[in-house]
């Protein structure tokens, strides 16, 4: 039931700006949309913090456990002595550790990038298809018609070009 | 909408990409039915043949049981290493000239990447049993062999392949999300699910650039692993000219330089019949071409390093090997590949040369050759010329493996077409960030 | 769980370099080469004796003849002064193989008998064992191979017929071997004695040039004939550890 406003800018400097003035007037942390990244978000909107280090470290630890214990164990399953070497050879076992911390490592990045960045959508969000092509869009969640003209006039007053109110859910 | 009063730059490379994505012209049609019939007669024919009769359709025999495949594989694993890999070190060291490029140089990657797997397909006598190589419990409870350095390849091209699919993709996203809103009909469907919603909010852009940057850090230590683990194939045995401790290097810089004589390649043509003129320029021609100096004389170090070496070991395998690669059966190929990889990518000393976009297309295409014949060389002089003189013989490729090699190309043109037709072949969002960036203007303030 | 603890008793058992248990025999090969007359009678039998196919002329043209033994000729000096000289070579089942390590399924590995397998069904093709062989004594099946009628009759029953895209080599007469063991284990011994089992070319070797043991008995023939002072490995610098022990042709008039 909750309605977004959204205000579409031509630039991203006004467009953060926006952002900033509603964040400190009081609203839920506001979203920007653009269509490149926009630089300097975090001094204005707060530090962000990604989880996908650590899905990359301990994707890439489990990748690289998981590749030895391959080797290693699979030479111990079924033992086929070859080439007068040890059952369990380090130097050839440390490249098959290698190659599975990196696959781990992009495999768990991918995962962390999907959750932390909620993909893939299920449901429809608040959208403007312009924000793909020139446009910044500032969106904020308002709970009732006040807060929303409240944060509508806040976005004009910031230089927005347009303001729509999109409703989420139902 | 209002956004018909602007400028528009920005949507002037979004109308760019967009049409070259749905406009196809007939041109398109041509060539990419030339290309598959030309994969279908010179690559799945033949290959259908020698899979019916057996491996002895190509020309290989009793020492030199590696062939034109297998140089092949070496070949196309080469020509995947500058897509990912440069792009990934132009991503962090932030070259602002790769974003025009990259996305076509990933493909790259990604397609001669499946091409090579398809030539150990092609290689193998018993192909049909290839999944052996994999490791998966079976009920036979056999695993293959980790001591093996066929086995190091196996690992470290199913990693890579999913690495560069990966990193294509991801970079992809927001420019599918851009694609998705301006198509219809099939296309539509296939960007929303490709998209996954991207919206391009600012938290997605901050993970999006922390995954993208996690995965280019991933990606070049694979990168280099993959063509040192191809060149342990051969190092790793005892075959006099093969096995060398240079050849790591050897191999990974003949990669970069043969993948980056591709990019060369790719560009030119993508410029030409994409109509990328203002994306793809002279700046980018001379960087590479740079690159592309750099990287000969690199290789010609190490050319002259292996016969050093050779030389320097005083046995007379080694020996007879350098004589034989110099004055050989095969001598006329190797001056051929010295002439191409090594004399004529000195003309890019002079930027003139360097800054125009035909004679970089030929030079180029004749690195690629010089490349091709270094691979060749590198199986078919050494096998032929092992420890005991009465297993020494020639080997000259059959008619099947020269149409496979043609034929693999063709597949290669093929999955390429296809691509540019599905993928942004250009990163939108990118060549947006090097564009000058929209400024606030009072004249928008009423609304 | 039961596999952990054996990995881990393992462990020490496992990474023992060479072998990480001793084998029940060392089957060895000498081959005087003082006695070797070069007249091919080995490769006759070897060819018999292992459905070894005959590839035809226009495959033979290619060089892709198959012999699991081969007598090699070298010419030395030119023509009036022209030396011939040859040395039969085969698989030469060393102990730190090569092809072994390379070999991304397993199809070719040590057995508990020490010596180099190769296993037909598990053979994929990729071809590079016989490229990591410095002797070049494995032969790859480049097509499948006929017998016509009524040739296909002396097939020994014994040993498999290769299909295409298969490496094969010497395998020491690995059948015999094994029938061997079945009569002795008959007869109620446990171990082979030296001369129960010989693999068709030391069989057929009309000066006995050849002589197939085991070098763990210390009374073999073999044991005794590897310790000649003629004996040495062909290409012993790359350090394979042959099985198989030449000794040395004395030259009567050196010139």
């Amino acid at each position: 039931m909750s309605s977004n406003a959204l205000g579409l800018f031509g630039d991203p400097v006004s467009a953060l700006a926006a952002a900033g003035t509603l964040k400190d007037a009081g609203f839920a942390r506001p979203e920007l949309m653009s269509p490149i990244p926009i630089h300097g978000v975090e001094e204005v909107l707060g530090p962000k913090k990604s989880v996908i280090r650590r899905f990359t470290l301990f994707g890439a630890i489990f990748g690289g456990l998981g590749g030895f214990a391959l080797a290693a164990g699979t030479a111990v399953l079924y033992v086929h002595p070859t080439g007068g070497r040890p059952v369990i050879t380090f130097p050839p076992f440390l490249i098959i550790t290698y190659e599975m911390t990196i696959l781990f490592g992009i495999l768990a990045t991918v995962l962390g990038f999907l959750i932390s960045a909620r993909f893939p959508a299920i449901r429809e969000r608040v959208y403007a298809p312009e924000t793909a092509v020139d446009k910044f869009a500032v969106t904020v969640t308002c709970d009732n018609e006040d807060t929303f003209s409240r944060a509508a006039a806040i976005l004009r007053a910031a230089g927005a070009e347009e303001v729509r109110n999109i409703r989420e859910g139902e | 909408m209002p956004t018909e009063e602007k400028p528009l730059q920005f949507a002037d490379v979004n109308n760019d990409i967009v049409r070259s994505l749905v406009v196809t012209g007939r041109n398109y049609y041509i060539t990419l039915g030339i290309a598959m019939f030309v994969a279908l007669a010179c690559f799945f024919f033949p290959w259908f043949y020698q899979l019916y009769y057996g491996i002895g359709a190509a020309g290989m025999n009793h020492p030199t049981v590696w062939g034109t495949y297998l140089a092949s594989f070496i070949f196309w694993i080469g020509l995947s290493h500058s897509g990912t890999l440069l792009s990934c070190v132009l991503h962090i060291t932030n070259s602002e000239w790769r974003k025009a490029m990259y996305r076509s140089a990933e493909a790259m990657t990604l397609f001669s990447l499946l091409v090579a797997a398809t030539m150990v397909m092609v290689h193998v006598g018993r192909p049909w049993f290839i999944h052996w190589a994999a490791p998966y419990p079976n009920q036979m409870g056999l695993w293959p062999n980790f001591k093996s350095p066929l086995l190091f390849d196996v690992m470290a091209i199913t990693t890579y392949l999913t690495g560069s699919l990966i990193f294509i993709y991801m970079g992809s996203i927001p420019d599918f999300a851009a694609v998705r809103d301006r198509t219809s009909g099939w296309r539509r469907h296939l960007y929303v699910l490709l998209s996954l919603g991207w919206r391009g909010t600012d938290t997605e852009w901050h993970r999006l650039g922390w995954a993208y940057t996690f995965l280019a850090v991933l990606i070049i230590p694979l990168a280099v692993s993959v063509h040192s683990i191809v060149s342990w194939d051969f190092a790793m045995s005892l075959v006099p000219g093969l096995h060398q401790t240079i050849f790591a290097p050897y191999f990974v810089v003949g990669a970069i330089y043969s993948g980056t004589a591709g990019i060369v390649t790719v560009m030119f043509v993508l410029r030409k019949y994409m109509n990328f003129e203002h994306l793809i320029t002279q700046l980018h021609f001379d960087n590479l071409g740079k690159l592309l100096l750099f990287l000969s004389l690199l290789w010609t170090y190490i050319n002259m390093l292996e016969l050093f070496t050779g030389w320097y070991s005083g046995t007379s395998a080694e020996y007879e090997q350098i004589k034989y690669k110099l004055t050989g059966f095969y001598a006329p190929l190797y001056w051929e590949m010295i002439l191409f990889c090594a004399v004529a990518p000195l003309l890019m000393f002079s930027t003139k040369f360097r800054t125009s976009f035909v004679p970089m297309l030929v030079l180029s295409i004749a690195i690629n050759i010089g490349m091709y014949t270094e691979r060749f060389l590198i199986i078919a002089t050494t096998l032929s010329r092992q420890y005991l003189p009465d297993a020494w013989g020639v080997y000259v490729p059959s008619l099947v493996e020269i149409s496979i090699l043609v034929g693999s190309l063709a597949v290669f043109v093929t999955l390429f077409l296809i691509f540019v037709k599905i993928f942004p072949s250009v990163s939108i969002y990118e060549v947006k960030e090097t564009m000058p960036q929209p400024r606030k203007r009072e004249a928008n303030l009423e609304s | 769980m039961n596999f952990i603890d054996r990995f881990v008793a393992g462990w020490a058992k496992y990474r023992k370099p060479g072998y990480y248990e001793d084998f029940d025999y060392a089957w060895t090969m000498t081959i005087d080469l003082d006695r070797c007359s070069g007249c091919g009678a080995c490769v006759t039998a070897c060819q018999a004796e292992n459905n070894i196919p005959i590839v035809g002329e226009e495959e033979l043209r290619k060089g892709r003849e198959m012999q699991w033994i081969r007598i090699e000729r070298y010419w030395e000096g030119e023509y009036p002064n022209a030396k011939l000289k040859f040395i039969p070579m085969l698989c030469q089942h060393c102990d730190a193989a090569p092809c072994e390590t390379v070999c991304p399924v397993s199809a070719t590995y040590h057995n508990q008998d020490g010596l180099n397998t190769q296993i037909y069904n598990r053979c994929i093709g990729t071809r590079s064992c016989a490229v990591y062989c410095p002797y070049e004594v494995r032969y790859f099946n480049y097509y499948d191979h006929h017998w016509d009628a009524p040739l296909e009759q002396q097939l020994n029953p014994d040993v498999t017929v290769r299909e295409k895209g298969v490496m094969e080599k010497c395998t020491f007469c690995v059948q015999r071997i094994r029938q061997a063991k079945d009569h002795a284990k008959d007869d109620g011994r446990r171990r082979l004695r030296d001369g129960d089992v010989q693999p068709a070319c030391v069989q057929s070797c009309p000066t006995e040039a050849l002589n197939f043991g085991d070098r763990k008995d210390s009374s073999s023939k073999v044991y005794r004939s590897m310790h000649d002072p003629r004996a040495y490995h062909v290409l012993e610098e790359l350090n394979t550890l042959p099985s198989v022990v030449y000794l040395k042709k004395v030259e009567t008039h050196a010139d």
